[in-house]
């Protein structure tokens, strides 16, 4: 068996594990935490892409939609990967060979680097381009990057449960 | 009423859920989606009325392009839902927590587009005051409410 794959199976057997697959009601109610947490990640996320974009709220710099949105995203991030470790602890064998979980995987693998590369580069220089209507081609590309990809985390993820 | 929930179940859309493998999965996953960027109009929105975010921007300007992604949102999720209900009509109509949240979407709505909007034109001329900041918890409560309803449909 591979090494991740036992691992798998090691968190599914272990008590706490089976405890929240068995219990009548945990796993809906860390669910539900998981959704506000994603709704809290992505619907915040999502207006400071709108905006770089040029679509929503033109006459407000980045900087400053970015300073108001970023701790929600962040706190949002918090509950969301927390939720998940538990869903994912109490389900682990069976997701292992999931193919949506494994593509939900890649695609937050990838969600992360795209911040990455977009506060290492271009947005090192926001001040010369904070108050443009439409933000440079760069932000614009991590924007619709960044749109697209956590729209394809939440479809995998809600297809999880479809696998 | 019940025979709107009938009608549906029986309509062309609510035949092609019923039998389609991935209807309800695709068209749940969308509903999904529009939730993010509701969630997402609606936090912000609230939070600027309780003068947390974005203080010194027009209330106005905020209130006019975030209006336009939750109402487009709302949209979004109103269709899908709609799609999503002709699957299962005679479940939900019999469900309480799809009539409480069937009730608590019709008061976030009315209060979205009466109060609320009172509250987040006067925001640019008064400081967040107790008015401003009451219409900002009641309308949070009211989504979140939408929302733990919806939730509990799928459970009970």
């Amino acid at each position: 068996m591979p090494l991740l794959q036992h691992f798998c199976q090691l968190l599914y057997d272990s008590q706490f594990g089976t405890a929240i697959r068995e219990s009548d009601y945990a796993f809906s109610i860390i669910e539900s935490i998981h959704v506000l947490g994603i709704t809290l990640l992505a619907g915040t996320i999502a207006l400071l892409d709108l905006r770089m974009l040029g679509l929503i709220l033109r006459p407000v710099s980045v900087t400053r939609i970015a300073r108001s949105v970023l701790p929600l995203t962040w706190s949002g991030f918090v509950v969301m990967f927390a939720s998940g470790f538990l869903l994912f602890w109490a389900e682990a064998a069976k997701n292992y060979s999931n193919p949506a979980f494994r593509i939900k995987l890649v695609l937050l693998a990838l969600v992360g680097l795209n911040p990455l590369i977009f506060h290492t580069t271009i947005y090192r220089r926001v001040h010369e381009w904070e108050t443009l209507a439409r933000s440079p081609w760069r932000a614009r590309a991590a924007a619709i990057a960044s749109l697209t990809l956590w729209s394809g985390v939440i479809i995998a993820g809600r297809l999880i449960a479809y696998f | 009423m019940h025979s709107w929930f009938v009608a549906l179940s029986h309509s062309a859309l609510g035949h092609a859920m019923q039998t389609s493998k991935w209807g309800f999965a695709l068209v749940e996953t969308l509903h999904l989606l529009a939730l993010a960027t509701l969630g997402g109009s609606v936090l912000i929105l609230d939070l600027r009325l309780l003068g947390i975010v974005l203080r010194k921007e027009s209330a106005r300007i905020i209130s006019r392009d975030l209006g336009r992604i939750l109402l487009g949102s709302l949209l979004a999720m109103i269709l899908s839902g709609v799609a999503l209900l002709s699957e299962e009509a005679l479940k939900c109509y019999y469900s309480p927590a799809f009539r409480w949240k069937m009730a608590l979407l019709a008061a976030a709505v009315i209060f979205y587009f009466t109060l609320h909007r009172i509250a987040l034109l006067r925001a640019d001329q008064d400081k967040p005051n107790l008015w401003s900041r009451a219409a900002a918890v009641l309308s949070l409560s009211l989504w979140l409410g939408v929302g733990v309803a919806g939730r509990v449909i799928g459970l009970l």
